[in-house]
């Protein structure tokens, strides 16, 4: 827990806090940041949680359908295959996109993981004042947290902060599903 | 579809990744055995043989890497193939996987189709 709480224009005057400085300041506002991003996603965890539970049945009873339409007598099957089979290969297409898609989810938590705890660090180290005066501090700063990146993502947006290039004017690169490597 | 004494050991900590893994697997024909870190995983994996290891690297307790090097010391597991799917997609991380004994890398998000195809080609 960092010295100090947050002041609001609107709030009344606080007291004079011997541990208040514009660096505390700086440091409860990142933690601040930090604990609505956890709030966050811990309401979406549970949504997310109920959808997954909803796909999984409806792709069970997709899967079930088509067993069923296997085991149907070759006469009925012959008079409802075109369609039935048609609405079946949708369906099978739906639900591989949708695995795909929920696997963002995942990701995202992954990422935003991340910038809490580099939120986090950033907070330490501006409190320290001698550290954070030193500018060799902050290079060390920054290559611990680009060891922190996984995905090719953060590594992408991480090199263009540092390089001084806004994150902005670049379109994302398209979405790459399972890249495989056998060794 | 799979043969239907195949089982795939796989692991993850994300629950929602577990139950797209299992979705995929399951609909190809395959026995599917959870856990969701690499201590949970090697002792599920010291009570019976899975046909293949499909793990996530970053986990907590062990990591994914950890698992395969632990994996490969146990003599029944010593010819199993260990397919790593992550996010991570730096060299160094690979590099490191495959040291470990890990067969392949896949970066997720995985398509199902590819997943599958992949896991043929390696059992």
């Amino acid at each position: 827990m960092l010295a100090g709480s947050l002041e609001f224009p609107d709030a009344p005057p606080a007291r004079h806090d011997a541990a208040w400085t514009p660096e505390t300041q700086i440091a409860n506002m990142l933690e601040l940041c930090s604990a609505q991003m956890e709030s966050a996603l811990q309401d979406s965890d549970h949504a997310v949680e109920a959808l997954i539970q909803a796909f999984s049945t409806v792709a069970e009873s997709a899967r079930t359908l088509q067993s069923i339409s296997a085991q149907l007598p070759p006469e009925v099957r012959a008079a409802i295959t075109q369609a039935l089979d048609k609405q079946l290969e949708t369906l099978a297409l739906q639900i591989g996109s949708a695995v795909v898609s929920f696997q963002f989810y995942d990701k995202l938590t992954q990422r935003l993981g991340h910038v809490r705890y580099s939120l986090s660090s950033l907070a330490q180290f501006v409190c320290d004042r001698a550290q954070s005066c030193e500018q060799d501090q902050w290079r060390r700063m920054l290559n611990a947290l680009r060891r922190l990146y996984r995905t090719e993502e953060e590594r992408r947006i991480f090199q263009m902060m540092t390089e001084g290039l806004s994150v902005d004017l670049e379109p994302p690169p398209p979405v790459r599903t399972g890249e495989v490597e056998l060794f | 579809m799979a043969a239907a004494s195949q089982t795939i050991l796989a692991v993850d900590d994300s629950a929602s990744m577990r139950q797209m893994v299992r979705y995929t697997l399951e609909g190809a024909g395959y026995k599917v055995l959870q856990a969701s870190d690499g201590v949970e995983a090697l002792e599920l994996a010291k009570h019976g043989v899975a046909d293949l290891v499909l793990t996530d690297v970053n986990m907590p307790r062990m990591d994914g890497i950890e698992l395969v090097r632990e994996l490969r010391a146990l003599s029944t597991y010593k010819f199993v193939p260990m397919l790593v799917l992550t996010t991570e997609s730096g060299q160094e991380t690979k590099m490191r996987g495959k040291q470990a004994g890990a067969t392949g890398w896949i970066v997720k998000p995985f398509n199902p189709d590819q997943l599958l195809a992949t896991i043929a080609r390696v059992l």
